[in-house]
C-alpha cells in the first residue's frame, strides 16, 4: 500500500488534466483542471514548512554537537526566529506615520543589501576570471572573443562612440545567431521535460517515492 | 618563468582593485553617457503608449533583492510610465524569496514620486505560491487567486480591479524575472491565453529571451540595466516633468560602462600575454 497509492495518486493527478485539455467541457474543466491548480497552490505552500522544518533540524543539530561552523547556524536561527517573528505578529510595507514595519525595514536595509553585494560580488570574479580563462587557443575560442567583445562593446555607451555600427552588430548577434542557439536549447530542454514527465506519468520514474 | 608569464599569473587581488576603482571612479564623477534605445525596449515602450487611460496591466515582480539594481529600475519606469498615461497595475509576486518586498518597495516609490494612490491608481495583490498554478488559474478568474489585496482589502472591494476578471480584461502582463518565472510567462499565459506579455531581466538572463522575442511569444525585452536605462530615457523623453526623479538604471550604466572596458582590457591583455609566453617558451625551446 505504501507504494500503489502514492503511484496511482501521481499517474491519476497526472492524466486528469490531459484528459481536461481534450474534452472542454465546464465540469470537466472545473474539476480535473482548475481544482488540481487550486490545490497546487495549496501543497506549493507546504514545501515552505518542509523546508523550514529541515533548515530548522539540519541547523540544531550542528549548534549540539558544535560541529565546524556551527556560530553560522546560530546567526541563522535567530535571524529565521526574528524575521518569521516580524512576518507572523506584524505587518508588511508603511504604517500611516511614514515608518516601515519590522519586517519590510529589515528586509530593505539589512537582507537587500546584503543580497545585492553578494550578487556584485560576481563583477570581481568575472574580471579575473576572464583574464585567466578566456583564451584564443583555436578558431573557436577566437571567434567567441569576437563575438564576446562586440556584444559587451554594444551593450555599453562607449560601443556607440567606437562606431554607430556597433551597438546594431550586437543587437544583430543578440537577435539571429544567439536566438537559434537559444532555441536549440530550449527545444532540447523541452523534449527532456516531456519525456521525463512522461516517464512519471506512466510510473517509470518514481522521485516521490524517495527513489527511482 | 619569463616576464610574460608572470604577468599571465598576476594575484587575482590586484584584478579585484582595479575593478573596484573602476566602479568607483564613476560614482563619484559621473560620465553621463547618451543612452542608444534599442529595438526590444521601444516596442515595449510603444505598446504601453499605445494604451488608453483606464486600460490595466499585470506587473509581476518575480525577483529578489540580488536583482534589484538591475530590475528595480525597469520596475520604476514603467509604474511612472503607468501613472503618467491612466494606466491600471495590478502588481502581483510569483518569486519566493522577497518578491512581494520588492513590489511593496516599488510601490511605496511611486507613491513618493507621483502621489499615486493604492487601490485606485494600482494594487498589489501580494503573493502567491506556486507559479504555474497560479498563472493559469488567473486566465479563468483571478480572484480565485488573490481573494485580498496584500494589505487583506477583499478583492471586490478594490475601486481599480472593477470590471477585471481575468486576463481578457488586461492589456498586457509585464514580468520583471529571475529564473524561469519568465519563461512561464510566455509559454503558460501568452501561449494559452493569447495576452500580450513583456519581460525584464537580468543581464544574464536576457539572451535566452531574444528566442522568444524573435518568435512574437514576447512583445519585447527589457535586458539588463541597459534596458532599465533605456526605459527611463523613452520615459524622460515623452514626459518632460519626469526628468527630475532618480533614473539609477542610467546612473548605473556610468559604472557599467566603465567595468565592462577594464573586463575588455584584461581579456585582451591576458591574451597578448598568452601569444608572448607561447613564442617565448617556443623561441626558448
Amino acid at each position: 500500500m505504501k507504494r500503489q497509492v502514492p503511484i496511482m495518486l501521481a499517474i491519476t493527478a497526472s492524466f486528469l488534466p490531459v484528459i481536461a485539455f481534450f474534452f472542454p467541457n465546464a465540469w470537466i474543466n472545473e474539476w480535473f483542471n482548475r481544482k488540481l491548480d487550486e490545490w497546487m497552490v495549496i501543497i506549493a505552500s507546504f514545501a515552505f514548512l518542509l523546508g523550514i522544518v529541515s533548515m530548522v533540524q539540519v541547523n540544531l543539530h550542528k549548534v549540539r554537537r558544535r560541529q565546524k561552523g556551527w556560530i553560522f547556524s546560530v546567526i541563522i536561527l535567530v535571524s529565521f526566529a526574528i524575521m518569521a517573528s516580524c512576518g507572523l505578529f506584524g505587518a508588511q510595507g508603511e504604517r500611516e506615520n511614514g515608518t516601515l514595519y519590522p519586517f519590510t525595514w529589515i528586509f530593505q536595509f539589512i537582507y537587500a543589501p546584503m543580497q545585492a553585494t553578494m550578487f556584485s560580488l560576481l563583477a570581481f570574479y568575472v574580471a579575473s576570471a576572464s583574464y585567466r580563462a578566456f583564451r584564443v587557443k583555436n578558431m573557436e575560442a577566437s571567434l567567441l572573443l569576437i563575438g564576446a567583445l562586440i556584444i559587451m562593446f554594444g551593450r555599453i555607451p562607449f560601443g556607440a562612440l567606437i562606431h554607430p555600427v556597433v551597438p546594431d552588430l550586437a543587437e544583430w548577434i543578440m537577435r539571429f545567431p544567439n536566438a537559434a542557439a537559444q532555441r536549440g536549447i530550449i527545444i532540447g530542454a523541452a523534449l527532456g521535460a516531456a519525456s521525463m514527465s512522461i516517464r512519471v506519468m506512466v510510473g517509470i520514474e518514481r522521485p516521490y517515492l524517495g527513489k527511482s | 618563468m619569463n616576464w610574460a608569464h608572470k604577468l599571465l599569473l598576476i594575484d587575482r587581488r590586484i584584478i579585484f582593485v582595479v575593478v573596484f576603482v573602476g566602479a568607483l571612479i564613476p560614482i563619484i564623477w559621473p560620465i553621463g553617457l547618451a543612452v542608444q534605445i534599442s529595438p526590444p525596449v521601444k516596442a515595449v515602450f510603444d505598446r504601453v503608449e499605445a494604451m488608453k487611460p483606464g486600460d490595466a496591466i499585470m506587473l509581476s515582480f518575480d525577483y529578489g533583492p540580488s536583482d534589484g539594481p538591475e530590475l528595480d529600475p525597469m520596475a520604476n519606469s514603467i509604474l511612472r510610465h503607468c501613472a503618467k498615461k491612466g494606466i491600471k497595475v495590478i502588481g502581483v509576486s510569483l518569486f519566493p524569496l522577497g518578491g512581494v518586498e520588492m513590489a511593496i518597495a516599488r510601490f511605496m516609490q511611486l507613491d513618493t514620486d507621483l502621489k499615486a494612490r493604492n487601490g485606485i491608481d494600482y494594487v498589489n495583490l501580494g503573493y502567491k505560491d506556486g507559479a504555474p498554478a497560479p498563472m493559469k488559474a488567473m486566465g479563468d478568474r483571478i480572484e480565485s487567486v488573490f481573494p485580498c489585496d496584500a494589505n487583506g482589502v477583499p478583492y471586490s472591494e478594490i475601486p481599480v480591479l472593477e470590471g477585471i476578471r481575468s486576463y481578457d480584461d488586461l492589456e498586457l502582463a509585464i514580468s520583471l524575472a529571475t529564473s524561469i518565472i519568465g519563461e512561464w510567462w510566455i509559454n503558460l499565459v501568452n501561449a494559452q491565453f493569447g495576452i500580450d506579455v513583456a519581460l525584464g531581466t537580468t543581464a544574464v538572463s536576457a539572451p535566452k529571451y531574444y528566442a522568444f522575442m524573435e518568435a512574437k511569444q514576447a512583445i519585447g525585452v527589457l535586458g539588463g540595466m541597459k534596458g532599465g536605462s533605456e526605459y527611463e530615457e523613452l520615459v524622460a523623453r515623452a514626459y518632460p516633468d519626469l526628468k527630475g526623479l532618480s533614473r539609477s538604471a542610467t546612473m548605473g550604466m556610468d559604472v557599467q560602462s566603465v567595468v565592462h572596458l577594464v573586463i575588455i582590457f584584461f581579456i585582451l591583455f591576458g591574451n597578448v600575454m598568452f601569444i608572448v609566453t607561447k613564442r617565448m617558451t617556443r623561441g626558448a625551446n
